[in-house]
């Protein structure tokens, strides 16, 4: 008796198991963080996006996984999401091994790789990679301009390509302005260490820096900190995170993720537009790299000259005619 | 080289202080345990529920007076907790450390969401601000140059620790107390045919070193910094543990060893603009934390060696 009643309960579990599968329409998005929500940034930008698709009229299931920085959860958390949706978006490079494995393992998934390319894995894996030294020169042009002490520093979460692809381009940039402008760069070597933040952005300000550009995820949320302890200035990174302080952050450097997942899942849903097998390369005429003010009733510190030098600059790095360095090779 | 002795600046010294300053908190609680006999592993936990809590007091109990309140008090909670399973229950107190770090970390991040309603990071809105802890200027040595810079306008914490080494040494060495207390990590036995409770003292210890954390918290998501992030305590519980080991649990001596861990720390960002490479310099901590350790059991095996001869 209690055999066939367990084996009812199991033929009743798998049927509402299948049912469910079926019952649901629509496409099934996942996103899938390396890291975790919270970072007031990139993550949360990748967030926004998918909740946005959700609040779409495409009819959108979207699911969000947190990887929390734990590499072992990277593949498991990947093809986890890969069994139970139809597009997987992994957010951050440390998936670069995962995807390059698993992709081709799993066909019937889309990938979409976010702020890193991956060629030639499979036509189920597009990526998508932004331009964020174009947009870096833009906030290293206006540090520039406003550094008094002809010292600015950068804040840089670790010594890594694209961490450095924002270094290299906030050099250029301050050289742009002013030339012979010293740009110090000190690394954390973590993301969610704030009072490491702390001590390494009051190190750039004791050393003569007095505008700071951080790139370090929560490890960053110190750098505010030091700059309002002292009395001097910062910038913000991906999302506009001026409104964090507005009395210390002068303008944040945007990497609008949230829109490029959107456009692209959006193109797929509607069009069937798939870009597999292809990097994406988000730059700045695609309008997702930009430079964030904040709003109207914040202080600026930024003068609207300034601001319609950095729009000239903007024109001309659509154009060509200034060509940012990289840090990525070829 | 003359370049490289820019490196030893005030700013170096008073880096070193600050970063110091949570793991000597840290480590005063955790000398506490190990002098009963008590390896406490979940430091870490308990000071990031110290931080948070601290964080929490302060923004709805009226300023950082609040906080510090509420950050003790929970630290006395889970000082007790952790006595009730390793003394009462005679649970093994790694494991129950190890649960304490796990449940710390996922309750401040689910507290963090359901009362502030942010994911990640808090640092006080308008109509909610986070009041940090006071700075506080020492009259004549203000007026010192060098000096001031080191020892004048530091958080209010950072003096406490100080007065809490000392106390601290008073109490372990010099009082009735203190030697009941070592007698129970030693030997129990002796301890309970002079008709005291090594139990008993095992419990003080955890409690003590609950309230030890919840003012390692408190000063770093009030004083060192003025926000809570998650997993903010990042890993200083378990820097604290070896400096207590380096120091052989003597309060002195393990605050030079945090004051020598916040030095290297401090050392390691300012060489990183000499060319040497940030992941180097980031491992230096740990490295001389392995050193340390190396000596200390080097130093054990000598001294062994000596008896026996």
């Amino acid at each position: 008796m209690k055999k066939l009643l367990g084996l009812i309960l199991v033929i009743a579990m798998v049927l509402s198991m299948g049912l469910s599968a079926t019952a649901e329409e629509g496409l099934k998005v996942a996103v899938v963080l390396s890291g975790a929500t919270g970072d007031r940034s990139f993550y949360d930008s990748a967030n926004e996006g998918l909740q946005a698709l959700v609040a779409s009229d495409l009819g959108i299931q979207g699911t969000l996984i947190e990887c929390k920085n734990d590499a072992s959860m990277f593949t498991t958390n990947l093809i986890a999401a890969a069994e139970d949706n139809d597009i997987v978006i992994a957010v951050g490079w440390e998936f670069w091994d995962a995807l390059t494995e698993y992709a081709p393992q799993l066909p019937d998934t889309k990938f979409i790789f976010i702020d890193n390319g991956l060629d030639g894995v499979g036509d189920n894996l597009m990526s998508i990679t932004y331009a964020q030294n174009e947009g870096s020169f833009l906030v290293g042009y206006i540090a520039g301009k406003l550094t008094e002490t002809g010292k600015i520093g950068a804040v840089g979460g670790e010594d890594s390509e694209t961490i450095n692809d924002f270094i290299v381009g906030y050099r250029a940039g301050a050289e742009y302005a002013r030339e012979g402008c010293e740009v110090q760069v000190q690394y954390a070597g973590t993301y969610d260490d704030p009072a490491k933040g702390k001590e390494l952005a009051l190190a750039l300000y004791d050393a003569g820096c007095d505008i700071v550009f951080q790139v370090a995820s929560r490890t960053g949320e110190g750098v505010f900190e030091a700059a309002a302890e002292r009395g001097l200035y910062a910038i913000g990174v991906d999302s506009d995170q001026k409104y964090i302080n507005p009395d210390v952050i002068i303008c944040s450097m945007i990497k609008q993720v949230n829109l490029s997942i959107e456009q692209a899942v959006t193109a797929y849903a509607t069009e069937g537009t798939w870009m597999g097998g292809q990097i994406w390369v988000a730059d700045m005429a695609t309008g997702l790299i930009d430079v964030g003010y904040g709003d109207d009733t914040m202080t600026q510190q930024v003068s609207d000259e300034l601001k319609a030098e950095v729009e000239e600059i903007k024109a001309q790095i659509i154009a060509g005619e200034i060509e940012v360095p990289t840090a990525f090779a070829g | 080289m003359r370049e490289f002795l820019s490196v030893f600046s005030i700013g170096l010294f008073q880096n070193t202080l600050r970063t110091a300053t949570p793991v000597v908190l840290a480590a005063l609680g955790v000398l506490m345990t190990d002098h009963v006999g008590i390896m406490n592993i979940g430091m870490d936990g308990m000071m990031l529920c110290g931080a948070f809590f601290a964080v929490l007091g302060s923004c709805y109990l009226g300023g950082w007076l609040g906080g510090l309140v509420l950050a003790l008090a929970v630290g006395l909670l889970l000082g007790a907790f952790f006595g009730l399973f390793v003394v009462k229950f005679k649970s093994d107190e790694y494991i129950i450390g190890v649960a304490l770090n796990i449940f710390a970390g996922g309750l401040t991040v689910f507290l963090l969401r359901t009362i502030f309603g942010v994911a990640g990071a808090y640092s006080g809105t308008d109509a909610l601000p986070i009041f940090g802890l006071p700075k506080i200027n020492i009259p004549l040595i203000e007026n010192i140059p060098i000096l001031s810079d080191l020892l004048s306008g530091n958080t209010l914490l950072v003096y406490v620790s100080w007065i809490l080494v000392a106390l601290s040494y008073v109490l372990i060495y010099k009082t009735p107390l203190g030697f009941w207390l070592r007698a129970a990590g030693e030997h129990p036995e002796s301890l309970r045919a002079a008709g005291k409770s090594p139990e008993k003292m095992k419990y003080l210890a955890s409690i003590l070193c609950g309230l030890f954390s919840g003012l390692a918290g408190a000063h770093l998501s009030l004083g060192y910094l003025t926000m809570f992030t998650e997993n903010m305590s990042a890993s200083r519980g378990f820097i604290a543990v070896a400096c207590v080991i380096f120091g052989a649990s003597n309060p002195p001596r393990v605050f030079l060893a945090a004051l020598l861990f916040g030095f290297i720390d401090a050392l390691g960002l300012r060489v990183q603009s000499f060319n040497v490479s940030s992941n180097l310099t980031s491992l230096a901590p740990y490295l001389v934390t392995v050193i340390m350790m190396v000596w200390v059991v080097w130093r054990g095996e000598r001294k062994k060696k000596r008896l026996a001869r």
